[in-house]
């Protein structure tokens, strides 16, 4: 069964319909066992009664992208914390800067919510608006955007993985939160040392030091060669000149081929060196204290809309969005609890609902109300909280966890808060076993298989296993063994490119014209490197009436909702243990509950509105907004 | 070896885009070899990248900044005394960069750090007014701007004008160019 709450059958032929019989079908009902944090009255009475209750507030937490704050409220005798608050401080607002505007702008501009990935938004602009005008890319133009989406990863994932998350691990920092576990770093041996060279985890973790470790260094450099590649067919980086309904507008010859080769194939033994430096940190605290494995913990429950297109199977409509999503190199899929739910991109549309109750808008959909698009094209059903029928409505105010305190919303689907991040891309394809099949990777069930050819380092096979424990810790895993896929569909894309070109097939676009007549849909599913991308449009006479970003943050970093189901970064750490080495609140640095915040690789808006007391005022700063909603 | 002049910001933020109006205004003119002009806002690594392939033996940067004390369209010139923040700080800063933030201080503090920005290095910040999205400068940003372009020209053609500037940290202080 495919939805578990929301009220949609399927007949025998697999065509899904609202139950019968249901005066409100969309009426608010929580996820069947979905968690719930405590009421803030609660915490509020426990607060009061217990002085080794405290309120620990992480504002901003610092080396994510843009600006997220952190409540929790922690008792430091159980060394367990007891309330988790996300919040996203600050305000997007691209929803409501593309009504009216011409489709084409969403590509500009949207491409602006983030400092790190503009590309992905560029791109799912471009998408969305193709399948709302009926545009079919050409094969390279097809095959070209993937290189493109490739090679933002290949930016993204080391700089997370070194830069942000990475420190975490380093030797600095552990020796002032955990001191016994670097002592046992010093004196463990690596398993890979053939691989990254360090014959000691403490090694290892001494290069992973801010600012003057050589994996640090190394992650800076390497983000420079990605980028590199990336400019060969996009103009500039982050923020594309390149991409654009019906493929690209770049011109791909034998020259950009090969200076995108000389950059792509350095990541062929980086990526073996990243994969194996996370499994060398991942094991080392699993052994040291088995504790590690429930920081960050929480239901595996993700959501991906899969990534790359195939050129022999991408149409741009949405018609066929289920079967040509399923031919994606990195497999659509919803996974709850563990299990696989769905690869159909028509269910994964359909389950998406956004809910505000905590968030700094007004409601759009009273329960009852006949939303506007109640079916999609095929005819399945949509929720009045679905994507296409939301309204941004704005509504400043005080922060109040029992109301609202966060600029994110909270997606759901089928009512359970979900996952995104890179990770849920291998998860979906080492369980559907769809993808493409090819030399360089194998999905079998329960893993994924990379093989890496030989660069300075010999050919290497390494295989990502679906993990027993899910955690911090193989959020991190599963992003460093993502580069390494990632580079490998990278190098299958770029051969398939070649074999066009040495057809004389250098075609990378498709005119179209933008109807001035008549409501169109369209939406982009496509991916950041932290997971999960969509732009969902509605074309009316030739403009925007409606458009709606959810982002791989905007999942991760959302509220509590209705039922008081906590959001990713809440409920992994309301789950994390305390396993710093202090009894001291006012030593406590938080390392576990940061390590659990920053697995997931925030991003957050930072466009140029703050909001105050006073209202919404503005600033000059401008960064990642791949966070929050709106 | 010459003398970098870079204008820095974002584009279409009004006050706040006065440092790279003025490096594109600056790249109409003719200038002499060994005076390079050209807008350094595209990520502080990237500078960093850049300024390890091109030596340059001074730098004039110049960016609309908001310091405490100041009036809008207030001009101030100094030669940064290179002073680094804590290392907490300018891992901060490296994080800004690699996520897309834009700003003097993180550009001056990541290119330093990683030893590239030159030895001699002048910063003309101007005080912004209007915070927000848009093209036009406020009345006090759009007289200033003259201004700077002339005294951006008078550092980069005199050595000795440049050197003459006070040593002053981060954000300088009285010693204002108005």
């Amino acid at each position: 069964m495919c939805f578990k709450n929301l009220p949609v059958e399927f007949d025998s032929a697999g065509k899904p319909f609202l139950k019968a019989g249901i005066n409100n079908p969309y009426e608010w009902k929580g996820a069947i066992g979905a968690p719930a944090q405590l009421t803030h009255d609660k915490i509020e009475t426990l607060l009061r009664k217990n002085g080794h209750i405290k309120s620990v507030d992480f504002d901003p937490v610092t080396r994510v992208a843009g600006a997220l704050a952190f409540h929790s409220v922690v008792d430091f005798k159980e060394r367990k914390v007891i309330e988790a608050r996300s919040m996203a401080t600050l305000f997007r607002g691209y929803e409501v800067i593309m009504v009216g505007r011409d489709p084409r702008d969403a590509i500009f501009i949207t491409s602006r919510a983030c400092g790190v990935c503009g590309g992905v938004h560029s791109a799912t602009a471009a998408m969305a608006t193709e399948m709302a005008i009926g545009c079919k890319p050409p094969p390279l133009g097809i095959l070209i955007r993937n290189l493109s989406l490739a090679f933002e990863f290949l930016y993204d994932h080391p700089l997370h993985l070194h830069l942000l998350a990475g420190p975490d691990y380093s030797a600095a920092i552990v020796a002032g939160t955990n001191p016994s576990l670097l002592a046992r770093a010093k004196k463990t041996q690596t398993r890979y040392a053939d691989i990254h060279g360090y014959p000691t985890i403490g090694d290892l973790m001494e290069d992973l030091n801010p600012l003057t470790g050589k994996l640090y260094l190394e992650a800076l450099h390497m983000t420079r060669v990605a980028r590199e590649a990336y400019v060969l067919i996009c103009g500039k980086y982050p923020h594309p000149q390149t991409m654009i309904p019906g493929g690209m507008s770049t011109t791909v010859t034998l020259t950009v081929m090969n200076e995108m080769a000389t950059r792509l194939v350095q990541f062929f033994d980086y990526g073996k060196k990243v994969a194996r430096i996370w499994d060398e940190i991942t094991e080392f605290f699993y052994e040291a204290d088995p504790r590690y494995k429930k920081v960050g913990t929480r239901r595996a429950s993700m959501i991906d809309t899969g990534i790359f297109d195939h050129p022999d199977a991408y149409d741009a409509t949405y018609a066929n969005a289920g079967q040509t999503g399923e031919m994606r190199w990195l497999t659509p899929g919803v996974i709850v609890d563990g299990e696989l739910v769905t690869t159909d991109m028509h269910r994964l549309n359909m389950g998406l609902e956004e809910f505000v109750e905590h968030s700094y808008y007004e409601e759009w959909a009273g329960n009852g109300s006949t939303p506007k698009f109640p079916k999609d094209e095929m005819g399945n059903p949509l929720s009045p909280w679905h994507p296409w029928n939301k309204i941004t409505k704005p509504r400043p105010s005080g922060q109040n966890w029992k109301e609202k305190y966060t600029w994110d919303t909270a997606p759901r689907w089928d009512r359970n808060a979900m996952e995104a991040g890179a990770y849920a891309r291998l998860w979906n394809t080492a369980l559907a076993k769809k993808a493409p099949k090819s030399e360089f990777f194998e999905p079998t069930g329960h893993s994924l298989k990379v093989r890496l050819p030989k660069g300075k380092l010999p050919e290497v096979e390494i295989e990502w296993k679906v993990p027993t424990a899910w955690n911090a810790f193989e959020r991190n895993r599963g992003r460093a063994y993502c580069l390494a896929y990632t580079t490998m569909v990278a190098w299958e894309n770029w051969r398939l490119a070649m074999e066009r070109l040495k057809i004389g097939d250098t075609k990378v676009s498709t005119p179209f014209e933008i109807p001035k007549k008549g409501e169109h849909l369209g939406c982009g599913y496509w991916g950041a490197g932290r997971g999960y991308l969509t732009h969902h449009l509605v074309l009316d006479r030739g403009a925007v009436s409606n458009y709606q970003i959810i982002t791989p943050s905007t999942w991760n970093a959302s509220p509590t909702d209705q039922s008081g189901q906590p959001g990713p970064y809440e409920e992994a750490v309301l789950n994390t243990p305390l396993l710093e080495e202090t009894d001291d609140p006012k030593q406590f640095k938080g390392i576990d509950i940061l390590r659990a915040l920053r697995s997931f690789d925030p991003c957050m808006p930072c466009t140029t509105h703050i909001h105050s007391e006073g209202g919404v005022i503005t600033r000059e700063v401008n960064t990642c907004a791949c966070g929050a909603d709106d | 070896m010459g003398i970098l002049v870079g204008g820095l910001g974002y584009r279409n933020l009004r006050d706040h885009s006065i440092g790279i109006a003025v490096s594109d205004a600056l790249m109409e003119r003719g200038w002499p070899e060994g005076i390079c002009v050209e807008d350094v806002s595209y990520n502080p690594v990237a500078l960093v990248e850049h300024l390890r392939e091109e030596k340059f033996e001074s730098a004039v940067i110049v960016a609309a900044v908001q310091r405490p004390g100041r009036v809008p369209g207030q001009v101030t010139a100094y030669r940064w005394d290179g002073q680094l923040p804590s290392d907490e700080r300018i891992q901060a800063a490296v994080v800004d960069a690699v996520t897309g933030v834009i700003f003097l201080d993180n550009t001056l503090i990541v290119t330093r750090h990683f030893g590239c920005l030159p030895e001699i290095t002048a910063v003309v910040e101007i005080e912004p007014e209007i915070h927000e999205f848009g093209e036009s400068f406020s009345t006090a940003v759009t007289a200033a701007f003259e201004t700077v372009c002339e005294l951006v020209t008078t550092l980069a053609e005199d050595p000795q004008a440049l050197l003459a500037l006070p040593r002053m940290p981060l954000g300088g202080s009285s010693h204002d160019r108005s």
